[in-house]
């Protein structure tokens, strides 16, 4: 799962001067980074200068990634790190004079990994669902609003027939799990698409 | 080879991931977008290698006297750069000595300049209230860029 090559290239593409490239793995990891930050519980004036250093090193980084695919989990432990550091200076004051355990600023490595591993995922399936047609791309938000459309609203916005919401939806579903994006998510014990799937013309 | 999510739990996976891009505030991925300024930035990295904050936490916690003056060392393969605030200015001296130009980054991309005179000194002023990095530029072609810089 960590040679997504869409990744590649992307990284490929931010080394050598393309910004498109940095803004599209910006947009794709930016919850990653943030997700581990609230982790930490930081305030949002840390989240940003967190933020912020961890893109810098990457920006520093981008041609000497020996890996490319292993971004996340470069972004991940990077991330965790500059936290870490945050809290603790922070805290150093603090801490010395109540005696406070130092384990309290600690989160768990188990914890990042499930972050990183659930954010290849989303990353992976946010992909997918852009690659897709934009007749599904609109039944199938409107089914994962909060709260989801029924197909009544469905029918009234988009003039599809309520009973052909089910087989369009099963339709858009197909596509999604047959997209090139998710079979790169291929290597855990359970698969989401479709291995070697690539998505209909 | 046909193993792969249901439509429910796949449209849940796809609900959830949506979610979670949601949640990220729009200046958090505005702060990642814009680093990409400093891509191929001619310069090597100098590490903040001394920070007098760091000393004056530990005393504080320890409740004794301490220095109040503000000192930090930026240090790179070729050059180590000293700041240190004095009133309302910075002063700084690069070694070994060389002139050349100072340049005052802003987080904003603005970029400001200040000379740096033949035995190594220079000054900024005022002191910058938001955060800021700093990039000599000296005569010989050694440039060399700071970490930020809160003071």
């Amino acid at each position: 799962m960590r040679d997504d090559p869409r990744v590649v290239a992307l990284v490929t593409r931010a080394s050598g001067g393309d910004q498109d490239a940095w803004h599209e793995l910006v947009d794709r990891y930016a919850a990653l980074v943030y997700t581990i930050c609230t982790r930490y519980r930081l305030s949002n004036h840390d989240i940003e200068d967190v933020g912020q250093n961890v893109w810098l090193l990457l920006v520093e980084q981008l041609g000497k990634l020996r890996e490319p695919a292993a971004l996340p989990g470069w972004l991940a432990t990077t991330t965790a790190r500059e936290c870490l550091r945050v809290v603790t200076a922070a805290s150093k004051t603090d801490r010395l004079a109540t005696g406070l355990d130092d384990s309290v600023l600690f989160v768990d490595d188990a914890v990042i990994d499930e972050e990183l591993l659930l954010a290849e995922r989303n990353a992976a399936l946010r992909a997918a669902f852009a690659e897709l047609p934009p007749r599904c791309q609109q039944l199938l938000s409107m089914l994962v609003s909060d709260p989801p459309h029924s197909y009544t609203e469905i029918n009234a916005k988009t003039g599809i027939p309520v009973g052909s919401i089910g087989p369009q939806r099963a339709r858009c579903l197909d596509r999604l799990r047959r997209s090139g994006s998710l079979a790169a998510l291929g290597d855990g014990d359970e698969k989401i698409g479709i291995r070697g799937g690539e998505p209909d013309a | 080879m046909r193993n792969g999510w249901d439509d429910e739990r796949l449209l849940a996976a796809l609900s959830e991931a949506m979610k979670a891009r949601a949640a990220v505030p729009s200046w958090f991925i505005e702060t990642g977008k814009n680093a990409f300024a400093w891509h191929n930035i001619d310069a090597e990295l100098a590490q903040l290698t001394y920070d007098s904050n760091e000393d004056l936490r530990e005393a504080a916690a320890m409740r004794s006297e301490t220095a109040s003056i503000r000192a930090l060392t930026f240090t790179s393969e070729h050059l180590t750069l000293e700041l240190e605030v004095t009133g309302n200015s910075l002063l700084g001296q690069l070694f070994p000595a060389r002139a050349g130009v100072l340049e005052i980054h802003s987080r904003a991309g603005e970029i400001t300049t200040t000379e740096v005179d033949e035995i190594g000194c220079f000054s900024v002023d005022p002191i910058p209230d938001s955060p800021f990095r700093l990039r000599s530029r000296t005569s010989d072609g050694t440039h060399v860029l700071t970490g930020w810089i809160t003071i």
